[in-house]
């Protein structure tokens, strides 16, 4: 088969992201189904993962105790990655607003104080598994959606930060990173909050995974974002926006359910798209990152796609093995 | 990748459909969907594609010329069509290969066929050598050689387009057995008729396709690489009207390589054809791949991880 030359191993790196295969609670929850969906991603070119901090055990790689339950243990599991295509997983994308069957929450936020203590203990969870598994990044959402936390306060900013730092600690004395990422609802809305959230956490404990979907639907240009931000940028999750949260949606009740799964006031099919489908410079941003030099991980992500899973992650790599890496050489 | 394995060239023969937001459709519908379709199989590293004889029309519709279809293909990896499938409807008294006074006709359709064909590239005419079983019953000595002439005479006319007649036989084809296969090929001329390895569709049949490689190794022009859970164990080649589609026991023959049922043997394929040092094109054909739920993105993807992962470590 002609070489993909898709690497980790370069100044950039690429992974994909495993979050896109779980379908509601319990359609993905075969270990086969599952081996099956390492193996399409690896054929597609990408050999590094990054999983998803999930709950409940019908999601065979959301948690370790999930993981050895099902391969037998969490080492025994890095050690088959191998057998499947997959050299590495490395990073987990934590959101503390996501339920947990296990810590007992509907969703916690971490602008209040009194939630912190459990977001430590639920992410030490998942550190403790990335350092098993030889991972380098937890990916945080680092404040909970607008219409939850509705306009930042600095008292809810240094509230938040205060949480990530603790965060970046526990990952730094693991010889883990912790990046930020801010979505489309985030109450996160503009530039200055940016810089007010990465002024809050220190460059050598907190750094920054942009998400090319989620801040182009939240109105941003991720190029001047990247631009603005590349001292702090160590991630990136690339994915393309189909639209624009024009209407400022994202204040809806339920903008979960109501704007990104129902489509919001004008019923917007799809949100994500297939990289270079879409609304977001790839090209523009893959030169900006060749001037800048970046050097770390580019994660490809599917998101929500009619299609087969399949297809998007062959998409995805179709357009970074003769659009982005030729840009990137 | 080593120098060794670049030997291969891999092609993806195409029964791919998709569900769309208008339903079931083929990515021949639109230029949009085709360009979604061959930029994924150019991911995987396949770098040509097969496909049905009755596309030649489509592709001049959607790209003006079958040069620009293929220039089409180029840009986005995949170099040609390495083959077309020859699709005869097999109509006793009008197109029969066993039916000698029905062979002008096939001949003619051939040509034409090749004929019609010129700008995309095709190396190889994949053809079903005879009828239906149950059309050609009770198969003759005299019936396997009228197929045999006129494939000889249909090979030398495509050599002459610069394409190969290469006979792929399905299970219910008037030629499956092992035995009506030796005789065919003895019985046509060796220059001009291939023989192509479907491995899934030799196994149903009960034949077994490396064996049959070992023996046949000379005559082969290429591989299709599917896999099967089910040998065919009560005469379902004779069910009508067609047999991989209508059979009572089993609603999905064929599937991709890599699973744990599956029946074909292709690390000993491979092996063999290192033996023999094969070189070219070898192809992974997935059909009804969609059967009972499943995808062809999906099928296709994991058929690539097996060649990359399994059979090119084998072959290299």
């Amino acid at each position: 088969m002609k070489e993909q030359h898709i690497t980790s191993n370069g100044q950039i790196k690429w992974g994909y992201a495993f979050n896109q295969w779980r379908m509601g609670w319990q359609g993905f929850a075969r270990v086969d189904d599952n081996v099956r969906a390492l193996k399409v991603t690896s054929a597609s070119g990408f050999r590094c993962i990054e999983l998803n901090a999930g709950t409940g055990p019908w999601d065979p790689l959301g948690r370790p105790e999930s993981i050895a339950q099902n391969f037998g243990s969490v080492r025994k599991f890095a050690a088959q990655l191998g057998d499947w295509g997959i050299d590495r997983i490395v990073s987990v994308f934590f959101d503390p607003g996501q339920m947990s069957f296990e810590e007992g929450h509907f969703g916690l936020k971490t602008t209040s104080s009194a939630d912190h203590a459990v977001i430590l203990a639920q992410a030490s969870v998942h550190t403790r598994f990335l350092a098993e598994v030889g991972g380098e990044f937890l990916v945080v959402q680092p404040l909970p959606p607008y219409w939850k936390e509705g306009t930042l306060s600095k008292t809810s900013l240094e509230t938040a930060a205060a949480c990530m730092n603790q965060l970046g600690g526990m990952t730094r004395a693991l010889g883990l990173k912790t990046v930020l990422h801010i979505d489309a609802l985030s109450a996160l809305r503009t530039a200055e909050e940016f810089d007010e959230l990465l002024a809050l956490c220190p460059d050598d404990l907190i750094g920054l995974a942009l998400d090319t979907a989620e801040l182009t639907i939240a109105g941003f240009d991720v190029v001047k974002l990247y631009r603005r931000y590349h001292a702090r940028v160590q991630h990136f999750h690339f994915k393309d926006a189909l639209a624009v949260d024009t209407p400022g949606e994202y204040r809806l009740p339920n903008a979960e359910r109501a704007m990104i799964l129902a489509g919001g006031s004008r019923e917007i099919p799809r949100w994500f798209g297939e990289l270079g489908s879409g609304l977001v410079d790839f090209k523009a941003l893959a030169a900006a990152i060749k001037e800048l030099r970046y050097e770390g991980w580019i994660i490809v992500e599917s998101d929500k796609g009619p299609q087969p899973v399949a297809s998007s992650v062959m998409l995805n790599s179709w357009y970074v093995q003769n659009v982005l890496l030729p840009i990137l050489a | 990748m080593t120098e060794s394995a670049r030997k291969l060239r891999f092609a993806y023969m195409d029964h791919w459909r998709i569900d769309g937001p208008q339903g079931y459709v083929s990515q021949y519908s639109s230029v949009k969907l085709l360009d979604s379709f061959v930029k994924q199989i150019a991911a995987l590293g396949f770098e040509g594609i097969e496909t049905f004889d009755f596309h030649l029309g489509v592709l001049i519709d959607l790209f003006g010329s079958l040069a620009n279809a293929r220039t089409f293909l180029q840009e986005r990896g995949i170099d040609r069509v390495v083959s077309l499938f020859h699709a005869v409807l097999f109509r006793n008294g009008v197109s029969q290969a066993h039916e000698r006074q029905t062979h002008e006709g096939l001949f003619n359709h051939a040509h034409h066929i090749v004929k019609s064909a010129d700008g995309l590239g095709v190396e190889n005419l994949l053809v079903m050598p005879a009828g239906q079983y149950y059309d050609v019953e009770p198969v003759s000595d005299e019936k396997i050689r009228a197929c045999a002439d006129l494939w000889s005479r249909v090979g030398k006319m495509t050599l002459d387009y610069g394409i190969r007649t290469c006979c792929h036989h399905e299970f219910y084809c008037g030629i499956h057995h092992a035995e009506q296969i030796r005789k065919f090929y003895e019985w046509s001329d060796p220059r001009y008729v291939f023989w192509y390895c479907d491995t899934a569709q030799h196994v149903i049949a009960g034949v077994d396709p490396v064996d049959l490689y070992l023996k046949m190794h000379d005559r082969c022009g290429g591989f299709h690489l599917k896999d099967t859970h089910d040998v065919d164990r009560v005469g379902d080649y004779r069910q009508r009207p067609e047999s991989e589609v209508t059979a009572k026991t089993t609603p999905r023959w064929f599937w991709e390589m890599g699973t744990a049922e599956g029946l074909v043997d292709f690390p000993a394929l491979f092996a063999a054809m290192k033996e023999y040092r094969y070189e070219g094109w070898v192809s992974v054909e997935h059909d009804k791949a969609d059967v009972g739920g499943s995808n062809y993105p999906a099928s296709t993807a994991i058929a690539a991880w097996y060649i990359r992962n399994v059979l090119e470590k084998i072959y290299a």
